[in-house]
């Protein structure tokens, strides 16, 4: 795509990693900065309890994403309720839209933070799609 | 028990946190539109991403769009039912006296605040020339049904503005002195009426 900028890698964001100052986070790298440095975008899951249209609408722009040439990834957070990732409603959604579930990663509040940034640099880093996949869809 | 203090939320266009949602050729940034996202975060608002409409209506691979060519009701029933899934989240925003902005994009069709991209005659084979759309002062189609939405719940209108990255040619110096004009105004943050 000609002068098109985009990374072609979305990750999947708890609330509570969008807005850490509001949850547990205060300890963590911030995740926003890391995903901006590695060239990701994010959709952001919504906080705890209900929201099951929305669920369903985000498990659609998934869909559209995994189907198209995109990298997806989900990073929870430890101590949220299914980290955060809404795992129970979302997989079978994801499932029920051909998706298998992205590759997940886990943030731990308490860790040392600079062992975090590392253990999230090198996961973002490190994923993408099969380069027969990027040539298929990105060039 | 005192209540919880007061938020500054600013509701995002999905593009704003992910340029992935673009549409073939727009993207300017990779992932996250950092500007906008400093521009908040540095005032001390939380970020609560809107659904992108496009994506999970014309798909990834859409052709470019106008206003009109997405004015249809199928496309508003679409943006309806994404304006229901959003809508609890922001009504508890509102209920629970946070301050709450919209920052949309302008010149997009769907996500435009102050301006929207228009020409009744696009349709058919893709072939226009480059640079042959209009931009008017109008909200785009998504905008607009979740505003309806919003009203419907008895809600009371969101201070709203635009990121001019659908504006033709795009002035990121330009629009980010603007959005910090608009977060910046004294005692509100403007009506962003078009």
């Amino acid at each position: 795509m000609t002068g098109d900028a985009r990374g072609w890698r979305i990750a999947l964001l708890p609330d509570a990693l969008v807005n850490p100052r509001h949850a547990r986070g205060d300890a963590l790298p911030n995740v926003v900065s890391a995903l901006e440095a590695n060239g990701y975008g994010l959709l952001q899951l919504p906080p705890a309890g209900g929201h099951a249209l929305l669920l369903a609408v985000i498990a659609d722009q998934i869909a559209e994403y995994a189907h198209h040439g995109y990298a997806v990834v989900a990073i929870g957070l430890r101590g949220e309720p299914g980290e955060g990732l809404h795992w129970r409603r979302l997989a079978p959604l994801l499932r029920h839209r051909g998706v298998a579930p992205p590759p997940r990663h886990v943030m731990r509040p308490g860790a040392d933070p600079l062992t975090e940034h590392s253990r999230l640099t090198e996961f973002l880093t490190g994923h993408d799609l099969p380069p027969e996949e990027r040539q298929r869809w990105r060039s | 028990m005192n209540p919880p203090a007061p938020r500054k939320v600013a509701l995002l266009a999905n593009c704003l946190l992910n340029q992935n949602a673009k549409v073939c050729e727009g993207a300017r940034y990779r992932g996250i539109v950092s500007p906008v996202v400093e521009a908040l975060l540095a005032r001390g608002y939380v970020l609560q991403q809107l659904p992108c409409p496009e994506l999970a209506f014309a798909g990834a691979r859409r052709w470019w769009a106008v206003y009109e060519q997405y004015d249809t009701p199928a496309y508003r029933a679409h943006c309806r039912r994404l304006a229901l899934a959003i809508a609890p989240l922001i009504e508890r925003f509102l209920r629970d006296g946070d301050e709450v902005i919209l920052v949309g994009l302008d010149g997009s069709p769907s996500t435009g605040v102050r301006f929207t991209s228009s020409e009744p005659t696009w349709g058919g084979r893709p072939n226009r020339p480059a640079d042959d759309w209009a931009i008017v002062p109008r909200r785009g189609i998504w905008i607009e049904e979740l505003e309806a939405e919003l009203q419907r719940r008895g809600l009371p209108p969101v201070p709203a503005t635009g990121w001019a990255l659908d504006m033709g040619r795009f002035d990121e110096a330009g629009a980010r002195r603007d959005l910090e004009e608009f977060l910046d105004a004294p005692g509100s943050v403007g009506s962003g009426d078009p």
